[in-house]
C-alpha cells in the first residue's frame, strides 16, 4: 500500500499552513469544552478510547472526541485541517513528520507546561523524551509509545527445517557470508521439488517458501528491511541523530551490506523485489510463502492474529561488532498551534503520556508505551496472550537501539532514496551506485 | 451508395448553406447564448480558469510552502528540461496512453457493435458496466490483491495453467501494461456505453436506405456506420487520450511510481514535487507543459478527425 | 435463439440466417468472453467478502469463501463491536454507514442534476444557437479537460475555504454544480447530430429559444442526457479526493471517504480486505439499482424500430 490520494490535500494543506494560525482564545474558555483528538491504529482505539472516558471523569468540564483515521489518509486530512482550521487539538505524531510540521509552525511548544506540571521525562524509555525536542530546542510533543524490529517466523516450517528455538535466538549475521542468518535463512528455503536453499540441485527459479520475506526496498530508512542489519556494522543513516545534515549512503560498509542483502534474492533464499508490489508482507507470511519476516512491534496483533498460523519471534540477529541492532522509533502526541483549547490540550496530552493512560494502553496488549514501567505491564500482557515479546524488549534493554533518522528534507531524501534502493534491491544496480543517489541528498542540505 | 448520401442529406438540410432565415439567426442569438451559457460560464471562470491562471503563475515561482512565492522566471522550465525523471515521465506516460487508447478504444468499438447488433437486452449492457461502477482506487485495488505474485488468484491460475508466475506490478516490462489493463477493465463498457448511444443516435432509415442499395454488412459499416459515428468516436477518443495522460489515482495506490522508476507516470511525478516534497512551482510547470502536451494532442485530434462536424448535417 | 434473431432481422447479418451462422456465433463467443471478464472478478469480491479476513491469507487461492462469515458485511453496516471486529481481523474502524450514505445521495444527485442541466443549456449554446465568438469559447471550456484536477485542486481548496465552505455540503458540490467540461462536449456531439426540422418548424411559429430548448430540444435528447445523467452520477458517486479534501468530517462524510477505514489502518499494515470487498459491494449497489432501474429507460425512451 503506498500513498493515498489524499496526500494530495496534505499537501494543499501544507502550503496554505501559513494562513492556519489563529489566535488563541481567552484562558477560560481554553480550559474546558470538548477537545478533538486524532490516531490512525484502529486497533488502538478501544484502550484510548478508555483513557478519555477516565480523563472526563477525573475533569469533567472537558470532553475528548476521538476520531480515527487510517494511515493511508492520516496526514492529508491532517494536513487539511492544519490549512482549513479544522485541524484536531491534539494528534498522534510521527517522527517522520514532525520535523516538518515543527518547521511550518504547527506544532505547540509545550516546554513550559512540561516544567511547570513537573513531567519527568527520565521515566520514558531512554531517548523517547528527546527524540520530540526540535532543532529549535522547544518540545512537541509526549512520548506515548515506541517500537522496534524482531524476526516473526513460522513455527511449523523451522520445525520441520530442524531449526530450533535456541538456533533463531542467537543467530549471526555479518556482511560477507551471512553468517548463521544466511544459513538458516537457506535452509527454510525450499524450491517446489521439496529441495532446500542448501541443497545441491536447488531451483532458485522455482521457490515455494522463501526463507526470508521482503517488505520492498526500503527507501531512505529501511527501518524493517535492512536497518537492523545494516547498523550492526557500525554504519548510521547520518553524521548526529536526530537533526544530522550528511548522509552515509556512500560508506563502503553500508554498500558491502546492501550487496549482501540484494544478493539473497539473487540466491532465491528472499523473493525478487518485483514479486513484493501487491499484498502486504505479512498476508504473503501467512499464505505460507516465507518462513521469516523482519518486521516492527506494531505489527504483533497482525502476525499472531492469522488463523492456522503458528507465530515465534525472535530477536535480530547479532552482527560483526557483537551487538544487535534496531530502528527505536517513537510516536507521540502533539498539539496543533491553532488549537483553542490551548489549556485542555495540555492536560489531555499530559495525562496520555501519564502512567495512568499508559498502563490502560499496557492492558490491552497492542503497542508499547513509552513509560519504562508501562512497558513492562504490556510486555506482561502480551505474556498472557501467549506472546513472548522480549525479541522486541531486549533491544531497548540491552540499549541495542538506534534512533529513527531525523533530519529536514526527509521527503526530498525518500524521493530519491526510493527508486535507487529499489534498483541495489532488484538488481538492477550494483550498491555502488548509492554514491550517486547519496550525493544528490547531501546536496539538499548545502 | 451515391443514392444513399443524397437521401440522407435530405433528411436534414445542411445549416451552412444559405436558407430562409438564416439571415435572421446569424446575428440574434448572442443575446439568448449568453443567457444559455452563464451557469456553466460562472463555473468555468471560477473554478477553472482562475486557479489554472494561479497555477501558471505558480509556475514561474519558487513556492516550498514555507513564506510565499518567489519568482523565478523560467528556471522551474531549464530545470525541467535537463531533469531525467520528467523525460522518463512522458516516455512511461506515452507508453500508458498508446497502450490505453489501442485496447480500449478498440474493445469498447466491438463491443459497442455487439451491444448493438447481437445482445440487445439491457441486463447485458448492464454487466459490462459493472466494473465502473467500482471506484478507481478500490478497482485498483482490487486487482492489486488479485494480480500479486505471491497470493494472487490470477496468478494461481496462471501456475494451474502451466505458465510461470507473472510480477504484474513489480516488474518493469509488466507494470505499465498492467496499469493499462487495469484501466481498460474498468472504462471498457462505458466506453462502449458512448459509443452504443451514437449507434443508437443514427437514424435507423439510413439503414433501410443502405439495404434497398444492397450494401453488404462491411460496406454499411465502413461507409454509414463509422462516418455518422464519428463525432462520437472524436469524442471517446478524445476523453480516453486525455484522461489516459492524466493517470494518477491507479499508480498512487498500488505500485506508487516504483519499481524505480517505471510507472513514475507525469501526473505522480507532478503529484510527488508539488504535494509529497512541497516543490510547489516546480510541479506546477510540470503541469503547465503536460497541459500544453494535452492541447497539441487534443488540437490534432480533432484537426485529423474533423470532431466537429457531423456528417449528418 | 437463430429462430429469434431471424425475426428481427439485422444490418449486419444477411440471408443465411436460418443455419447456423459462424458470424453470430463468433460474437456471442466474444459477448460472453467480456461479460466473464467484467463479471468474475466481482464474484472474487463477494468471495472474499463473505470470508473472514484472518483466515484469507492463509486460503489465498480457495475459490470459496475462507471461513464463510457475515462479519465484513456487520462491519460495513457498523453492527460489529470494534473487538468483534479486531477478533476477527478486520478493522476495527467505527463507521456510521447510514449517515455516509445519505451525505452520497446528496452529494452525487446534486451535483448530476446541477452539471448536467447547465451543461445541456450551455451545449445547446454551442450547438444550435449561431453567435459570434462561439467556437472560440466552445475551445476554452473544452480546454479545461485538459487541465490537471491536481493543478486546479489546491486554489480551489482555498477557495472553498475562504468562502467559509469547508466541510459543508454547499462547498463539496460547489465546484462540479455548473458544468463538467466533459458533459458539455458530450451534449454537444448530440446536440450538433439532432435533426433540424423540427427545430426550425417551431422557428417558423415563432417560438423562443428557451421554449426550443425545453420542449424540443431536451425531450429530443433524453436518451443522451438520461446516459450522460447516470454517468455523472456514478462519476460522483466514485468521487474521493475532492470530498476528503473538503468534507471529510461526519456529518458531510460520504460512502466512498467513510469506507477508507478499511484500507490500511498502520504502516506496512494490511488492509481489511474482506471488510473492504463488502464495503465496495454495497456501496455499488445503489448504482447498481439506478442502472438498472434507468437503463431499461435509455433502452425504451429510443425504441429499436428504426433499426428494425
Amino acid at each position: 500500500m503506498k500513498k493515498s490520494l489524499g496526500a494530495v490535500a496534505v499537501a494543499a494543506a501544507v502550503a496554505l499552513s501559513l494562513s492556519a494560525c489563529s489566535g488563541s482564545s481567552s484562558s477560560a474558555e481554553a480550559s474546558k469544552g470538548e477537545i478533538n483528538y486524532w490516531l490512525w491504529d484502529a486497533n488502538q482505539l478501544p484502550a484510548y478510547q478508555q483513557c478519555a472516558d477516565d480523563f472526563s471523569k477525573a475533569n469533567p468540564d472537558i470532553k475528548v472526541k476521538i476520531t480515527q483515521r487510517g494511515w493511508d489518509d492520516y496526514w492529508s486530512t491532517l494536513t487539511n485541517g492544519f490549512v482549513g482550521g479544522t485541524a484536531p487539538d491534539v494528534f498522534t505524531n510521527h517522527l517522520g513528520r514532525y520535523g516538518e510540521l515543527a518547521e511550518k509552525k504547527q506544532l505547540l511548544a509545550i516546554d513550559d507546561a512540561v516544567k511547570k506540571d513537573n513531567i519527568d521525562l527520565t521515566a520514558y524509555n531512554e531517548g523517547l523524551a528527546d527524540l520530540w525536542v526540535g532543532q529549535d530546542g522547544k518540545r512537541y510533543g509526549l512520548p506515548k509509545d515506541w517500537d522496534t524490529i524482531g524476526l516473526f517466523y513460522n513455527k511449523a516450517m523451522l520445525a520441520s527445517a530442524g531449526i530450533t528455538e535456541d538456533q533463531m535466538k542467537n543467530l549471526t549475521w555479518n556482511p560477507e557470508d551471512g553468517g548463521t542468518y544466511e544459513k538458516v535463512i537457506a535452509h527454510l528455503t525450499v524450491d517446489k521439488s521439496g529441495k532446500r536453499g542448501d541443497e545441491p540441485g536447488f531451483d532458485k527459479n522455482n521457490v515455494a517458501v522463501y526463507g526470508l520475506g521482503l517488505n520492498g526496498g526500503g527507501d531512505s530508512s529501511g527501518q524493517t528491511e535492512w536497518s537492523y542489519l545494516t547498523n550492526t556494522t557500525g554504519w548510521s543513516h547520518t553524521d548526529k541523530n536526530p537533526w544530522g545534515t550528511h548522509y552515509n549512503y556512500d560508506d563502503p560498509k553500508f554498500q558491502e551490506s546492501m550487496g549482501w542483502f540484494a544478493g539473497l534474492a539473487d540466491k532465491g533464499y528472499m523473493p525478487k523485489l518485483e514479486t513484493t508490489v501487491g499484498a502486504a508482507m505479512a498476508d504473503t507470511f501467512a499464505a505460507g510463502k516465507s518462513a521469516i519476516n523482519a518486521h516492527g512491534s506494531w505489527m504483533i496483533g497482525q502476525y499472531t492474529g492469522y488463523k492456522g498460523v503458528e507465530v515465534g519471534i525472535a530477536p535480530t540477529p547479532v552482527g560483526p561488532k557483537g551487538e544487535r541492532a534496531s530502528m527505536f522509533n517513537g510516536l507521540a502526541d502533539s498539539i496543533w498551534a491553532g488549537t483553542k483549547k490551548k489549556d485542555a490540550s495540555i492536560k489531555w496530552v499530559e495525562y496520555l503520556a501519564s502512567a495512568d493512560c499508559q498502563d490502560v494502553v499496557a492492558s490491552k496488549a497492542v503497542v508499547f508505551p513509552a513509560l519504562k514501567a508501562s512497558s513492562d505491564k504490556a510486555a506482561a500482557a502480551f505474556a498472557a496472550k501467549g506472546v513472548d515479546v522480549t525479541a522486541f524488549t531486549e533491544h531497548v534493554k540491552n540499549k541495542t537501539t538506534f534512533l529513527y533518522p531525523i533530519t529536514d528534507n526527509t521527503a526530498k531524501v525518500k524521493g530519491i532514496m526510493e527508486p535507487a534502493m529499489d534498483a541495489v534491491v532488484s538488481g538492477k544496480a550494483p550498491a555502488s551506485s548509492l554514491t550517486q543517489a547519496n550525493e544528490q541528498v547531501n546536496a539538499l542540505f548545502k | 451508395m451515391t443514392t444513399l448520401a443524397k437521401r440522407s442529406r435530405s433528411l436534414s438540410p445542411a445549416p451552412d448553406k444559405p436558407k430562409r432565415n438564416g439571415g435572421l439567426r446569424q446575428l440574434g442569438d448572442l443575446k439568448i447564448a449568453l443567457l444559455f451559457i452563464a451557469p456553466a460560464m460562472i463555473g468555468f471562470i471560477v473554478f477553472y480558469v482562475v486557479p489554472t491562471v494561479r497555477g501558471v503563475y505558480l509556475s514561474f515561482t519558487e513556492y516550498s510552502i514555507l513564506g510565499d512565492p518567489e519568482w523565478v522566471g523560467m528556471e522551474n522550465y531549464t530545470a525541467i528540461a535537463k531533469d531525467p525523471l520528467f523525460w522518463n515521465s512522458l516516455a512511461v506516460t506515452g507508453q500508458y496512453v498508446f497502450l490505453n487508447i489501442v485496447l480500449q478504444t478498440a474493445l469498447a468499438l466491438g463491443l459497442a457493435l455487439l451491444m448493438h447488433q447481437v445482445a440487445k437486452s439491457t441486463i447485458i449492457r448492464g454487466t459490462l458496466l459493472l466494473p465502473y461502477l467500482m471506484s478507481n482506487v478500490i478497482a485498483a485495488l482490487l486487482w492489486f490483491w488479485m494480480l500479486d505474485y505471491q497470493i494472487g488468484v490470477v496468478n494461481q491460475f496462471i501456475e494451474w495453467a502451466g505458465l510461470p508466475r507473472v510480477a504484474f506490478f513489480g516488474s518493469e516490462a509488466w507494470a505499465i501494461p498492467t496499469q493499462a489493463l487495469i484501466n481498460t477493465w474498468r472504462h471498457m463498457g462505458y466506453t462502449a456505453l458512448l459509443i452504443f448511444a451514437g449507434l443508437q443516435a443514427i437514424p435507423g432509415h439510413v439503414y433501410e436506405v443502405a439495404k434497398l442499395d444492397g450494401a453488404s454488412a462491411s460496406q454499411t459499416f465502413r461507409k454509414i456506420t463509422i462516418p455518422l459515428l464519428r463525432p462520437v468516436l472524436v469524442l471517446v477518443l478524445v476523453v480516453t487520450v486525455i484522461g489516459s495522460f492524466q493517470v494518477f489515482d491507479t499508480v498512487a495506490v498500488t505500485s506508487g511510481g516504483g519499481p524505480v522508476n517505471a510507472t513514475r507516470v507525469i501526473q505522480y511525478y507532478i503529484y510527488q514535487r508539488a504535494f509529497t516534497e512541497s516543490d510547489f512551482g516546480y510541479g506546477s510547470a510540470i503541469a503547465v507543459i503536460l497541459f500544453l502536451i494535452l492541447a497539441l494532442v487534443a488540437f490534432i485530434q480533432m484537426k485529423f478527425l474533423k470532431g466537429n462536424e457531423s456528417d449528418l448535417d | 435463439m437463430t429462430t429469434t434473431a431471424s425475426r428481427a432481422p439485422l444490418p449486419a447479418a444477411t440471408s443465411r440466417r436460418r443455419t447456423f451462422n459462424p458470424r453470430r456465433a463468433a460474437a456471442w463467443a466474444l459477448l460472453v468472453l467480456a461479460i466473464a471478464v467484467s463479471v468474475l472478478p466481482f464474484l472474487w469480491v463477494l468471495r472474499t467478502a463473505l470470508s473472514t479476513n484472518n483466515a484469507l491469507a492463509t486460503n489465498a487461492t480457495s475459490l470459496l469463501p475462507a471461513e464463510f462469515s457475515f462479519g465484513a458485511f456487520k462491519r460495513v453496516f457498523g453492527l460489529q463491536t470494534a473487538a468483534e471486529a479486531v477478533a476477527e481481523g478486520g478493522s476495527g474502524a467505527q463507521i456510521d454507514f447510514w449517515l455516509y450514505l445519505r451525505n452520497s445521495i446528496i452529494f452525487s444527485s446534486i451535483t448530476t442534476a446541477g452539471a448536467v442541466f447547465f451543461s445541456a443549456m450551455a451545449a445547446y449554446a454551442f450547438a444550435r444557437l449561431r453567435w459570434k465568438g462561439r467556437n472560440a469559447v466552445f475551445s476554452l471550456f473544452l480546454g479545461t479537460m485538459l487541465v490537471p484536477p491536481i493543478f486546479t485542486a489546491l486554489p480551489n481548496f482555498l477557495l472553498i475555504k475562504n468562502l467559509d465552505l469547508l466541510n459543508t455540503m454547499l462547498g463539496m458540490v460547489l465546484p462540479y454544480l455548473f458544468m463538467t467540461p466533459f458533459a458539455i462536449f458530450f451534449l454537444r456531439q448530440f446536440f450538433l447530430n439532432m435533426s433540424r426540422e423540427v427545430e426550425e418548424a417551431a422557428m417558423l411559429d415563432g417560438a423562443k429559444h428557451l421554449r426550443i430548448f425545453f420542449q424540443i430540444v431536451l425531450p429530443n435528447a433524453a436518451a443522451p442526457i438520461a446516459t450522460l445523467a447516470l454517468l455523472t452520477f456514478i462519476g460522483q458517486w466514485n468521487e474521493y479526493f475532492w470530498p476528503l479534501l473538503v468534507g471529510s468530517q461526519d456529518d458531510v462524510r460520504v460512502l466512498q471517504v467513510g469506507l477508507g477505514v478499511f484500507k490500511s489502518q498502520s504502516p506496512q499494515g494490511a488492509p481489511d480486505w474482506s471488510g473492504l470487498m463488502a464495503a465496495t459491494l454495497i456501496s455499488a449497489l445503489p448504482v447498481l439499482i439506478l442502472f438498472a432501474a434507468f437503463g431499461k429507460k435509455i433502452v425504451n425512451s429510443i425504441g429499436f424500430s428504426g433499426i428494425k
